[in-house]
């Protein structure tokens, strides 16, 4: 679907319910059809994995065994009958039973930057305005439950918030399980003196705002103060995995991808809505098997180490888990013992959220180049996460400029399949 | 009508707000047209800014020439001069300042997307550094980056191709936006869809890069970049399944100026360039392999004399040369890419000095004359400006400085925002008519290195043991010894067996997001052939797969160990001493000071400085290392003298601090405040008030 950068405005039948103002034995349809999405919402909260560079979908999700593409890694049995990954997630494969996967995602974009943008936000890259991204919506329709921000992103730079504003801004974490000192006054500040010179701070800056009208002053001092609510709050230990149990630090992994993955539980149970865990290094034209089979050895403890707890502790219910990355990768394997990149058809997997595990949606082709069942656009995944969290995902909302946008691109519809 | 009696009759409503009314008479051409083009746009009624005052202005081009606020020196320094004069002898000045070079460097480095982490990268960055300080002109610099061949260490210009694989159609893109300002990249899939661009095009203008190929030599582990023969561009495009696909013909899509009558502005260029070789330097470079076989008829290069009416002979040694290649060192020139070069650059290539009189503009000024930067859609919003600053770049031989200094001498980079008193609306018709200044932040090069000056870090501020404290250090301790493990460990440290040290940090410290580690820029630009060639070892395939095997089995075991944490203190005399951040490996990590504050990563195109405040922002500088040793009063600062002892005066000592950081003298209410702040403990208040004034709106945000 091009998106002409102009809004492409068709009346849903929901859409012409709700304005009409349409009545069932006297309750609006409107509050109808928003309380049956949230009735059947399970999910609260989200873990997005973000694999940047675009992961091969052949090497992890979609293997073809016994083709010219499959490559070096073979296809191991999982829990779930009948679907096979790939060997380098021999851990995963034990939990796949609670795990859905998506082999027909048809994106548009070859390009790192465009595809991401695409996938993060649904949208195409338009320089108009900026779109916000997945964890940003979730957090704008989702309410804060206690005092960490609402959404957290680890190790890397999560899309920006656009029009919705600062307060749907991710809040980064650098290095899962280390202190953070930014958290606290420096050495040599006491709370007392901590104190009088925010005080300080603040009247000055308040003088400053009066007198220029700048938005950006006024958005300085709201960081400010959510900096100083965040310092204050005695949830900040959830940060520190010190004290934890180190089998569970060597169940993830002792490494930047398990303990954010690890703090990733933690924070989703004190009850941060969306998780955003960053991880790169996947853009493999060259040398591609050796890279996955070490993104593999990362990767597999952490994600199984994972879903096995938030399903023990019947979280995995209220949790939906996505990994995800912009594409995937070209089945023939280049000259660079690589592949190249290759957005037509690549894969992602979906757990809890009243996801229901086990099962395959869509099918790409022999070779995996084509969808050949069932293509799920990018934003068809983003309507998915929305419908699983009670979001309505066509929901209008307004840029500072007045222009009246919806939450997830035109045209999306949410994989119903993944929670019969 | 005359200009002049237009001036004269132009409406000054905005004196009821008490603005200065438009453009006096004696305003630099440069003001005099931004006002004409105004008027023909309606804009005539907007609300003017007033002009900044002396110290205001001082900070600003302070600021933007060379990435750091006044000292309190340089404010002396300027108030002594005559006041009709002291801004010009500011301009020069600054033009002058070693600071000037590193400002400028990180302005061309976010331009050029250098990245330290690519290859080549630190020298590309050096290398442009030195042409900064060099006053190299902007055509010149550019023809460097398009053509260059080789590897970095003897032609670091070969860093732009290198950072991005050399790849045709990533450099067509990327060429295209980053010197002439226009995104030709969405037209790599298909046609662009409201612009004028077609695939075609593109394929066209990547076929300039389409014979250029970047060989990794396996002896000496470097990589060149040079010429091949194949052209590797095909068209039609493989995602159409074409029946055959043939070599594309390199074409330059962009329109040259066309003209019957040579402009003045050209003949100006011309004479500007009598006598100089524009080429690259054939002796700073290494040989160009054809170059260096022709020149001596192969003689020398075999050792052994060579008939020369024996062609075969010759051919055939030519070719063995060539495969060769020893030292991975030489390579043959792209006359494709200087073809290139020279269109790009050329005087009549409007796209190319339009981009970076734009961009140039918008960054000085806080805005550009279209918007985005990179995108020109047709339209300027001040065409006869737009015109004048581009002919005037080229007449002055696209020298910098020359277009910085015509940039601050303006009435238009003088002026200051509009405050709150006027509605939003008419403050952003101001700021688009360029009749007020426009509020914007220091990047966080500036903002760092800022921070640093006002609060005396640069040197050492504190005596020796004044600042000892105890680190607490976290060493990771596994709970099993592998034997395997032991036997490595015993061999490589005299370390006790159950701890396994981390890796050595320059200081134990948890600040390790606003550390800067500096890069020698003079050791960069040096040649380091016979450095590298020194570490050579070959390695066989085998060995190669041997080798990495090894390493994964040994990260399949390191992940299954488990450790606990042990904590281990010492003592360290923590004296705080910060460096510029204008000399570090760039960009900085994602979670670094920089970064948060808005330093892009470089991956992408058209991926600019990102300004909105986040909270991650916020608690860097109200708990941060650098904010936090700035605001505290070292006994070898000059103003700790008036916080104490015999010289004590307090209101002195408050101006002085007001100076330091915001360049302005405190007003009476914010005196009383302060004073108020400083109480019965000076020294301590001091830093109180210091740490609030680093913080606030006014010390980040230009006047």
């Amino acid at each position: 679907m091009k998106d002409t950068g102009c809004l492409d405005y068709h009346l849903t039948r929901r859409r012409m319910l709700q304005a009409t103002g349409a009545t069932i034995l006297g309750m609006p349809v409107a509050r109808l059809l928003a309380a049956h999405s949230k009735a059947t919402a399970k999910a609260g909260h989200v873990i997005l994995f973000w694999n940047s560079g675009g992961m091969s979908h052949i090497d992890t999700w979609d293997p073809k065994p016994g083709r010219a593409v499959q490559g070096e890694f073979s296809a191991i049995n999982t829990s779930a009958d009948g679907i096979q990954i790939s060997s380098i997630f021999p851990n995963l494969a034990r939990q796949m039973h609670h795990c859905a996967l998506v082999r027909s995602v048809a994106g548009t974009n070859g390009a790192h930057g465009r595809a991401t943008y695409e996938l993060q936000t649904s949208y195409n890259m338009n320089p108009s305005l900026i779109h916000p991204g997945l964890g940003s919506i979730v957090v704008h329709e989702k309410d804060r439950l206690g005092d960490l921000p609402s959404f957290i992103s680890i190790n890397g730079q999560a899309p920006k918030s656009g029009y919705l504003g600062q307060r749907c801004a991710a809040y980064y974490v650098g290095e899962p399980g280390e202190k953070d000192p930014y958290l606290a006054f420096p050495a040599g500040i006491n709370q007392l003196r901590g104190n009088k010179r925010l005080d300080l701070l603040a009247r000055m800056n308040a003088r400053a705002t009066r007198r220029t009208g700048e938005v950006d002053f006024k958005a300085t001092e709201t960081a400010i103060k959510e900096a100083v609510a965040l310092m204050k709050s005695p949830t900040l230990k959830v940060f520190d995995l010190d004290k934890e149990n180190p089998d569970t630090l060597a169940r993830y992994g002792d490494t930047d991808f398990g303990r954010g993955a690890l703090l990733a539980r933690k924070l989703v149970e004190t009850g941060v809505r969306f998780v955003q865990v960053n991880r790169g290094g996947f853009d493999t034209h060259s040398n591609n098997f050796p890279a996955m089979e070490n993104h593999g050895l990362e990767m597999d403890p952490a994600l199984a180490a994972l879903i096995e707890d938030l399903a023990a502790s019947g979280k995995l219910d209220s949790t939906l888990v996505l990994v995800l990355s912009e594409f995937g990768r070209t089945p023939r394997i280049n000259n660079n013992a690589g592949r190249d990149h290759h957005a037509s058809c690549f894969s992602c997997l979906i757990a809890g959220g009243g996801v229901r595990g086990g099962q395959v949606i869509g099918a790409s082709d022999k070779d995996a180049m084509e969808p050949a069942e069932r293509p799920v656009k990018p934003s068809d995944l983003h309507a998915t996460v929305c419908h699983a969290l009670g979001i309505d995902h066509e929901k209008e909302v307004y840029t500072p400029q007045d222009r009246p946008m919806v939450l997830v691109r035109e045209g999306a519809e949410p994989v119903k399949e993944l929670f019969a | 009508m005359s200009l002049s009696r237009t001036i004269r009759l132009l409406p000054c409503a905005a004196m009821l707000f008490g603005a200065v009314c438009a453009v006096s008479a004696a305003a630099p051409r440069i003001d005099v047209l931004l006002s004409t083009d105004n008027q023909a746009a309606r804009n005539e009624g907007v609300v003017y800014g007033q002009a900044l005052d002396d110290l205001a202005f001082l900070r600003k081009a302070t600021v933007d020439m060379v990435g750091r606020i006044p000292t309190y020196s340089d404010i002396q320094q300027f108030q002594q001069w005559p006041p009709a004069k002291r801004r010009s002898m500011l301009v020069d000045r600054l033009l002058n300042d070693k600071g000037y070079a590193d400002r400028w460097t990180v302005f061309f480095a976010d331009l050029l997307r250098i990245r330290s982490r690519a290859e080549g990268g630190n020298r590309l960055l050096a290398h442009v550094h030195k042409s900064i300080a060099t006053g190299k002109p902007w055509d010149i610099m550019a023809r460097e980056l398009i053509a260059a061949s080789g590897s970095a260490s003897k032609t670091p210009s070969v860093g732009f191709l290198l950072a991005d694989d050399s790849e045709p159609m990533t450099m067509a893109g990327a060429t295209a936006q980053i010197f002439m300002g226009v995104r030709l990249a969405c037209a790599q899939c298909h046609n662009h869809p409201f612009d004028k661009w077609r695939q075609k095009q593109f394929y066209e203008l990547a076929g300039f890069f389409g014979k250029t190929k970047q060989v990794e030599n396996r002896l000496s582990k470097k990589t060149y970049v040079t010429e091949g023969h194949d052209m590797k561009v095909l068209w039609p495009p493989e995602r159409r399944k074409p029946k055959a696909r043939f070599a594309v013909e390199p074409k330059f899509p962009i329109p040259l100026e066309e003209y019957a009558v040579k402009p003045d502005y050209i003949k100006r260029l011309e004479a500007l360039r009598v006598g100089e070789i524009i080429e690259l330097k054939k002796h700073k470079e290494s040989e160009a392999l054809d170059d260096l076989i022709d020149s001596v008829g192969g003689q020398d290069a075999l050792g052994a004399s060579v008939e020369p009416a024996n062609l075969d002979v010759t051919r055939e040694a030519k070719d063995d040369i060539r495969k060769l290649d020893v030292q991975g060192d030489l390579y043959r020139r792209s006359a494709l890419r200087k073809e290139l070069g020279d269109l790009i650059t050329s005087p009549k290539n409007r796209y190319f000095v339009r981009n970076i009189i734009n961009r140039v503009w918008a960054e000085m000024v806080g805005r550009g004359f279209y918007m985005p930067i990179d995108d020109y859609q047709g339209e300027v919003t001040h065409p006869k400006t737009v015109k004048y600053l581009c002919d005037e770049f080229i007449a002055n031989g696209y020298d910098l400085r020359s277009l910085f200094r015509t940039i601050m001498e303006s009435e238009a980079y003088a002026r200051a925002a509009l405050g709150a008193e006027i509605e939003p609306e008419a403050r952003e018709g101001s700021q688009a008519a360029f009749a007020s200044g426009i509020t914007r932040r220091m990047v966080s090069e500036v903002l760092y290195d800022s921070i640093v000056i006002a609060g005396h870090l640069q040197d050492y501020k504190w005596p020796k043991g004044a600042n000892v404290r105890q680190f607490e250090r976290r060493v990771r301790v596994p709970l099993e010894i592998d034997p395997e493990e032991e036997a490595e460990i015993k061999t490589e440290t005299t370390a006790p067996l159950n701890e396994m040290k981390m890796p050595a940090m320059p200081k134990p410290s948890p600040y390790n997001l606003e550390q800067v580690i500096s890069l020698d820029f003079e050791e960069l630009v040096k040649s380091n052939l016979k450095k590298d060639l020194g570490r050579m070892k070959a390695m066989s395939d085998q060995e190669i797969e041997a080798k990495r095997m090894a390493e994964t089995a040994k990260k399949k075991k390191s992940l299954r160990r488990r450790y606990s944490y042990k904590s281990v203190t010492e003592k360290i005399d923590d004296n705080p001493r910060f460096s510029s951040s204008m000399r570090m490996s760039t960009p900085a990590t994602p979670s670094h000071f920089l970064r948060v504050f808005g330093q892009p990563s470089r991956d992408g195109l058209g991926e600019f400085r990102e300004h909105a405040p986040s909270m991650r922002q916020a608690l860097m500088m109200l708990n941060g290392k650098a904010t936090h040793e700035a605001s505290r009063v070292g006994p070898f600062e000059p103003i700790h003298s008036l916080l104490t002892g015999n010289r004590k005066n307090l209101a002195k000592a408050v101006e002085l601090a007001y100076l330091e950081i915001l360049t302005r003298s405190p007003s009476a209410g914010e005196q009383s405040e302060a004073l108020a702040v400083l109480g019965q403990a000076p020294i301590q208040g001091m830093a109180d008030l210091r740490w609030a004034l680093l913080n606030s709106h006014e010390f980040r945000y230009l006047p």
